[in-house]
């Protein structure tokens, strides 16, 4: 994890300079290890994002996300706690491999954007989760995949912490974690990070350690 | 000369003529007549449409309803974006009124947000009011502001009470004397001929020399193309609430007088008419 962010994350404030600075760090490192993370840049200025997209498989009938109109069918009893028992599987490397066997999982796509808000100066965290039949996850099914560690935290006012939001720079809907729940959400994140050396987005997925190895300096 | 308090009632008392029409693909079991309402342009299409709601589902059956969306000329149109600015950027320079066609089934959730009640209408609401303090104030106004406080700006846009409204909002138009305005000017500018959806950046109300800003240097910063060229015709349109500011009008006057409820300065750049 970039000492420049995990500092700008504790006393709350970057300047947009160092962001980029610590993205391009970030980067560096990602390619080294094959983590998939990218810049974005915005056509036509020096703005820009970071970007990564994987898949995961889901247990069968679990997490897969309903339409709004069929409320109660047996997928809205999506069973955390067992996913939750299971070991992580600190060797797997399913970046954009579904490595379950054929039939007993489906496969959802997410898609993790971190940008810089120069009005709170901070980096946020943008996020959309789809089937790969196209189907967007909505906000229940995310926060049903939210590990609980983090969704304690956040579930004293969840439409404050992630809500739906238009991306500034696509224009289309994403999740989004407000920036003043950044501090409260990342720090067991911060704290797995300087223990373990990984930065690990995906917390927002299904519980699998990711190798995200962006070494502490 | 206008008292620059009756900006602030032309502003908030803005309407748009619009015409709701079913789209002809919705399963209906009899003919739907079109729907007529006057729209108020500092609010957000959610809020003001429940009657539109009602009306449309007197023609289908519940089976066939799912959640509500409208649309302009093909255009899904972004209900978090006030009224106003979405008919000045997308209708403009059209025959009146303003010609919605309301859906009810393959909501585009790609595109847009989704929008169950009116709760999410008024968290999205003061999100907008707290990044705009946060530009304006480091949130120091609207963070000493009660609940209580939050709330009467809410139920005032709600429920169109302009006094209730700015009897909290006058707080989150103050600065120190001293410096001459807000620290940064909260504003988003939409262009046509941009694939983002809105350019929104750090801009002082007052230069470094201590002069203030106008709209003309913040679109010389922000977006340079849409200014005429010396000996050029106009090709572009800046649009404010449906009219054409001078450019060179003080920017920091822009954000206390011409901002919408949630405190944000949203300007629309169209091109020119052609005639």
């Amino acid at each position: 994890m970039c000492s420049c962010w995990l500092a700008g994350m504790s006393c709350g404030v970057v300047d947009e300079e160092e962001f980029c600075r610590c993205c391009q760090l970030l980067l560096q490192h990602s390619d080294g290890v094959g983590d998939g993370w990218s810049w974005e840049a915005v056509r036509g200025s020096d703005e820009g994002y970071l970007k990564k997209t994987l898949l995961r498989s889901v247990p069968a009938g679990r997490g897969v996300p309903q339409k709004h109109k069929e409320p109660g069918s047996d997928s809205e009893q999506f069973d955390y706690c067992h996913l939750q028992t299971e070991e992580p599987d600190i060797e797997e490397e399913d970046d954009g491999v579904c490595g379950a066997p054929a039939g007993s999982s489906s496969v959802l796509q997410y898609e993790y954007h971190i940008l810089y808000s120069c009005s709170y100066r901070t980096p946020v965290l943008y996020f959309r989760a789809s089937t790969l039949e196209g189907r967007s996850l909505t906000l229940e099914d995310v926060w049903r995949s939210v590990h609980p560690n983090y969704r304690l935290g956040l579930q004293s006012r969840p439409l404050d912490a992630i809500t739906q939001q238009e991306h500034p720079f696509l224009g289309q809907a994403f999740f989004y974690l407000h920036p003043c729940r950044t501090e409260e959400f990342m720090k067991p994140l911060l704290q797995m990070a300087r223990d373990q050396n990984r930065f690990n987005p995906a917390h927002l997925g299904p519980v699998s350690e990711r190798r995200l190895s962006v070494n502490s300096e | 000369m206008a008292d620059d308090k009756d900006v602030l009632r032309d502003v908030w008392f803005g309407r748009i003529p619009t015409c709701f029409t079913l789209n002809p693909d919705e399963v209906t079991e009899r003919e739907a007549e079109p729907y007529y309402l006057l729209l108020p342009r500092v609010s957000y299409l959610p809020l003001v449409t429940d009657k539109v709601k009602k009306h449309f589902l007197k023609v289908m059956r519940t089976e066939d309803v799912e959640e509500m969306w409208f649309e302009h000329e093909g255009t899904p149109l972004k209900w978090h974006y006030p009224i106003g600015v979405l008919f000045d950027f997308h209708a403009s320079n059209t025959v009146l009124p303003w010609s919605i066609t309301v859906h009810f089934k393959n909501f585009p959730d790609v595109d847009l947000l989704h929008c169950p009640t009116n709760s999410m209408v008024e968290a999205h609401f003061m999100s907008s009011i707290k990044e705009a303090d946060a530009l304006k104030h480091k949130s120091q106004v609207v963070n000493d502001m009660q609940k209580k406080d939050h709330k009467q700006l809410w139920m005032g846009l709600q429920n169109d009470k302009f006094d209730q409204f700015w009897a909290m909002n006058r707080k989150l138009m103050e600065y120190p004397t001293e410096e001459g305005g807000f620290r940064y000017i909260p504003f988003r500018i939409y262009q046509t001929t941009n694939d983002r959806p809105f350019i929104q950046r750090l801009f002082r109300p007052v230069s470094t020399e201590g002069n203030p800003h106008t709209l003309f240097d913040l679109l010389k910063e922000m977006c340079p193309d849409a200014l005429t060229k010396d000996g050029e015709e106009n090709r572009f349109q800046v649009v404010i609430h449906g009219i054409e500011p001078l450019l060179e009008t003080p920017l920091q006057w822009l954000s206390e007088h011409l901002s919408h409820p949630d405190n944000f300065l949203h300007i629309c750049i169209i091109p020119a008419p052609t005639d």
